[in-house]
């Protein structure tokens, strides 16, 4: 690579850089009061959904008091959706950044999205068995969650596998949650495209269908706002432990280097 | 036709796994700190050394 070429390289990384962090501003604004307004907030919204959905919502006329595991079901479902969705944002920055930043981000983001997708199939097969008579099925909608899973199990394992500071490690696991990613619009899509004991969605329907009733929709608002929030805090303290990790490993390399050094002049 | 066992279950799963992680992260979150402190303080002490055999070396 010539000489000229090597400035432009640089400041087109710095650009990159830049607008990655500006994609990410939300996420940033968050983990700034990670230690003061949020784990409150997140306590009190997680209260008052417990109550919503307990007491608040009302009685659901076919299915009885067991539908109210859909206050907490859903919300658990879009949660995970939102941190899989961060894993993919901050994969595409650490591809286009080569920052290993974004790299920790998506760990510590996927990690969450992984227990919110085990708490929704938990809570679903719970759901499932008095209504459907079974636990599990194997019906489109569950089993392309359980690939999710799965997914980003695996994308964790891997990571593991490999230091955090190995960049070749980072940018494969970056393609495989990127591509990884296909899969939400998949389970979306699934209800339509194929026939499930699933239901279709209730709240994102065509206008003039059959919706949800009003106190029904607020109280799932409430759900839906409380476990964001928690799935935003709990994403900053893993981010956090990720990056006092990175520090470890960086204290640890000085370390050797001091003994190698050391050694060598003996 | 309520099934309140089973919302009992529900609920009971989801609060449980939410706490059984929350313990897990507090407990990486420890041992990540303790972690960095120990290899501060070798650190800190190994640089103490070096100083200490540097002097003794230019007495």
């Amino acid at each position: 690579m010539s000489a000229r070429t090597q400035p432009a390289d640089a400041a087109s990384r710095r650009t990159a850089v830049r607008l990655a962090l500006l994609a990410l501003r939300p996420v940033i604004a968050v983990y700034d009061v990670r230690w003061t307004l949020l784990p409150p907030l997140t306590g009190a919204a997680m209260l008052a959904m417990l109550v919503g959905a307990v007491i608040v919502a009302p009685r659901e006329a076919i299915e009885g008091e067991v539908q109210r595991i859909f206050y907490i079901h859903v919300p658990s479902a879009i949660a995970a959706y939102l941190c899989f969705s961060v894993v993919f944002a901050a994969s595409v920055a650490f591809l286009w950044t080569r920052n290993m930043r974004f790299d920790a981000v998506a760990r510590a983001a996927a990690g969450v999205g992984v227990l919110f997708t085990a708490l929704t199939l938990a809570t679903g097969a719970i759901w499932g068995k008095p209504i459907w008579g079974v636990w599990w099925a194997w019906d489109a909608r569950l089993t392309s969650t359980l690939v999710l899973l799965l997914i980003y199990s695996g994308y964790l394992l891997a990571r593991s596998l490999s230091d955090r500071g190995d960049v070749q490690a980072a940018r494969y696991a970056a393609v495989f949650a990127i591509i990884g990613f296909v899969d939400i619009p998949i389970i979306n899509l699934s209800v339509r495209w194929w026939r499930t004991l699933h239901p279709e969605p209730i709240v994102t329907r065509l206008p003039g269908s059959q919706t949800l009733p009003d106190s029904m929709l607020a109280v799932l608002t409430l759900g839906i706002v409380a476990i964001t929030l928690l799935a935003l805090w709990l994403m900053a303290l893993r981010s956090e432990v990720e990056q006092i990790g990175v520090r470890s490993d960086d204290l640890r390399g000085e370390m050797d280097r001091r003994e190698a050094q050391r050694s060598g002049a003996a | 036709m309520d099934f309140l066992e089973f919302l009992f279950a529900g609920f009971a799963v989801f609060w449980a796994g939410l706490f059984v992680y929350l313990l897990w992260l507090q407990a990486r979150l420890r041992s990540v700190q303790r972690e960095v402190q120990r290899l501060e303080e070798r650190l800190a002490e190994s640089e103490k050394k070096e100083a200490a055999e540097e002097e003794d070396a230019a007495q």
